[in-house]
């Protein structure tokens, strides 16, 4: 996409939107509601024409092109399978309408149905299918014509941590059939860490930032980046416009040219370090356990910090424990008087 | 709970019943006597004089009979086609269009149907179709059209219209969209509104009148003219006979539609 521009009901949804998707990748967007990412989708799927801007896809030039020639599958939140069709026939669907012959698509229609695990499915109605066996059987027919795009619509929206593990496996297991480019939409960060190549961070119909999973939470690029993707600990203090900030925690450098005054230090609970030596002196408050890390809440120089431990880890509420913060995964902004007061993006 | 329930579920439906089948309870009744005054309750004498009479008349009678059942057959394929393509399309609108669109489709069920057929009449003989089947056809389906849409309209109103985004997406071009995945869908209300077409044609009489000129002969108006004649008996027994292709229809309709799953999506 180059520049695209969609206005709906006369407001600006995307807002010269520039992105690139490459063969293989698995571009994940993430972003508040509203923001513009199921239009993003349906505008490379040609339900929706930009007003402004180009967009291609497998290098074919496909603003004008309708849905039917866009060789890109739009996949709805929920699975939209014909009910009036068996899952084998919903699974050939592409292939007939593109006239395949029969052999060929009794072939790989059924190699599409064994690679999401729903082989004896085939004569059943889609109104017999459970949650996840729909979201499979979708999968496998947005597949079979092997397109060069796959659009997915918030695919693990509203399913339980059982379904998602399967859907991200039919999702990996169909790059692995043929490696499309895929772009997904959703609004749950974990869910996009653990399938991203790339996670490109929609706000406001802008893209304001695009990078690998680790750096995204790492280095967001901005306060209100790092509050969307709620990166849980902010601690104010004073910038002093040469490379320094000093705050309850100790003095960190500066890496991104802060200007002297108020300014703030983000960084996830996974950049503090628990049980250094040498480190500040933390009481805890609180303990959560997850199912595969345990959170303290931690009250560091007067200031309450969230931290993160491997599960197993043996803390008690009120004991205290030494910190180390890792400089590196610290990213300081400057300050305003309403970013300071409002905490959502 | 359910005991209570069902009491008046029960009187409800006897009621219905009773409303439904009395008419023809009458009809029948009328059919098989003859001298039946007011104030008695059974008739005068029971006789099948009025079926030997129909039966006499028989070719008049039956080509009649072909002459409403061909036209409904074409009001009812014609109007169930197009009004599906013309309810899609106003189902599609919003706001003021739509009302605006919707107003229209119901001007000739509004219409009084003599009116509409004085309206007809000047357009249809200006075109050279007075007189002759093809007009009394169109004027059939112009009625007829209006119920079918409206009905269409109904129903892509429930319509989950992601098939189509999601068979466009899958590569299918609007043709295939329409022959693989809407029609298929919509097997039933297909058959629903051309069983809704045909009853519409078949019970026409002014636009017949008018626009057939007397040389389109329907079974409806052998009927008018046994009432005008002031032939009870004999109408009443046309008027069973004119029940029996509708009553078929609709057993066989029935038929057809209970195989056929509701799956509108």
């Amino acid at each position: 996409m180059r520049g695209v521009e969609v206005r709906l009901d006369g407001d600006l949804v995307l807002r010269s939107l520039t992105m690139q998707v490459g063969r293989g990748e698995r571009f994940v967007v993430v972003g508040p509601s509203g923001a513009g990412k199921t239009t993003l989708l349906r505008a490379i799927a040609g339900f929706v024409t930009p007003d402004r801007g180009e967009i291609s896809v497998a290098g074919r030039g496909a603003t004008a092109l309708p849905p039917e020639k866009r060789d890109a599958v739009y996949m709805h939140q929920t699975p939209v399978l014909f009910p009036h069709l068996t899952v084998f026939e919903n699974v050939a669907f592409p292939l007939r309408v593109r006239r395949v012959p029969a052999g060929e698509v009794r072939e790989r229609a059924g190699a599409a149905l064994d690679a999401m695990l729903m082989g004896e499915f085939g004569n059943r109605i889609p109104r017999t299918l459970s949650g996840g066996q729909r979201h499979r059987v979708a999968l496998a027919r947005a597949i079979v014509a092997r397109p060069a795009l796959l659009l997915l619509d918030e695919p693990f929206s509203a399913l339980d941590p059982a379904l998602k593990r399967d859907i991200r496996v039919a999702l990996l297991a169909a790059h692995a059939q043929y490696d499309p480019g895929s772009v997904v939409v959703t609004h749950d960060f974990g869910d996009a860490a653990g399938i991203a190549d790339r996670i490109g961070v929609l706000i406001g119909g802008e893209l304001v930032q695009v990078a690998p999973p680790a750096e995204l939470f790492a280095r967001p690029a901005s306060l209100a980046i790092a509050r969307f993707l709620s990166i849980a600990n902010e601690i104010c203090g004073l910038a002093d416009g040469a490379g320094n900030f000093s705050s309850p925690l100790g003095n960190l450098p500066v890496a991104n040219g802060v200007p002297a005054g108020a300014a703030v230090a983000v960084f996830s609970p996974a950049a503090v370090r628990i049980g250094q030596e040498g480190g500040t002196m933390a009481r805890v408050l609180e303990v959560y356990i997850h199912p595969q890390y345990t959170t303290l809440k931690l009250k560091i120089a007067g200031e309450t910090v969230e931290a993160a431990c491997p599960l197993g880890s043996s803390f008690t509420i009120g004991g205290e424990t030494t910190v180390v913060l890792d400089r590196a995964s610290v990213a300081v902004f400057p300050l305003s008087m309403a970013e300071r007061d409002n905490k959502t993006v | 709970m359910k005991a209570s329930r069902s009491g008046p579920r029960v009187g409800l439906t006897l009621v219905l019943a009773i409303g439904a089948l009395l008419p023809l309870a009458l009809l029948v009744a009328l059919s098989v006597s003859v001298e039946w005054f007011y104030p008695t309750l059974l008739p005068g004498r029971w006789s099948s004089a009025n079926w030997d009479f129909l039966g006499r008349g028989s070719e008049v009678i039956f080509s009649s009979l072909w002459t409403s059942v061909a036209l409904a057959l074409c009001a009812g394929v014609v109007s169930s086609i197009a009004g599906l393509f013309a309810g899609r399309e106003i189902a599609r609108l919003d706001g003021w269009r739509r009302r605006l669109a919707v107003a229209l489709a119901f001007l000739p069920v509004a219409v009084p149907p003599l009116a509409l057929s004085i309206g007809l009449q000047y357009s249809l003989l200006r075109a050279g179709l007075g007189g002759r089947f093809v007009g009394v056809m169109v004027a059939h389906i112009v009625p007829a059209l209006g119920y079918t849409t409206l009905f269409f309209v109904g129903i892509f109103a429930v319509f989950d219209w992601r098939v189509e985004q999601e068979a466009r997406s899958l590569g299918a071009n609007p043709f295939d969209v329409l022959r693989r995945v809407t029609l298929p869908l919509l097997r039933r209300p297909l058959v629903e509104a051309f069983a809704l077409g045909f009853l519409v044609s078949w019970a026409q009489v002014p636009l017949t009148l008018l626009i057939g000129q007397g040389l389109v002969n329907t079974l409806p108006l052998e009927l008018m003219s046994y009432v005008n004649a002031g032939q009870d008996h004999l109408a009443a027994t046309a008027g069973l006979v004119l029940t029996i292709p509708p009553l078929a229809l609709l057993v066989v309709a029935g038929l057809a539609v209970r195989r056929l799953r509701v799956v509108i999506a």
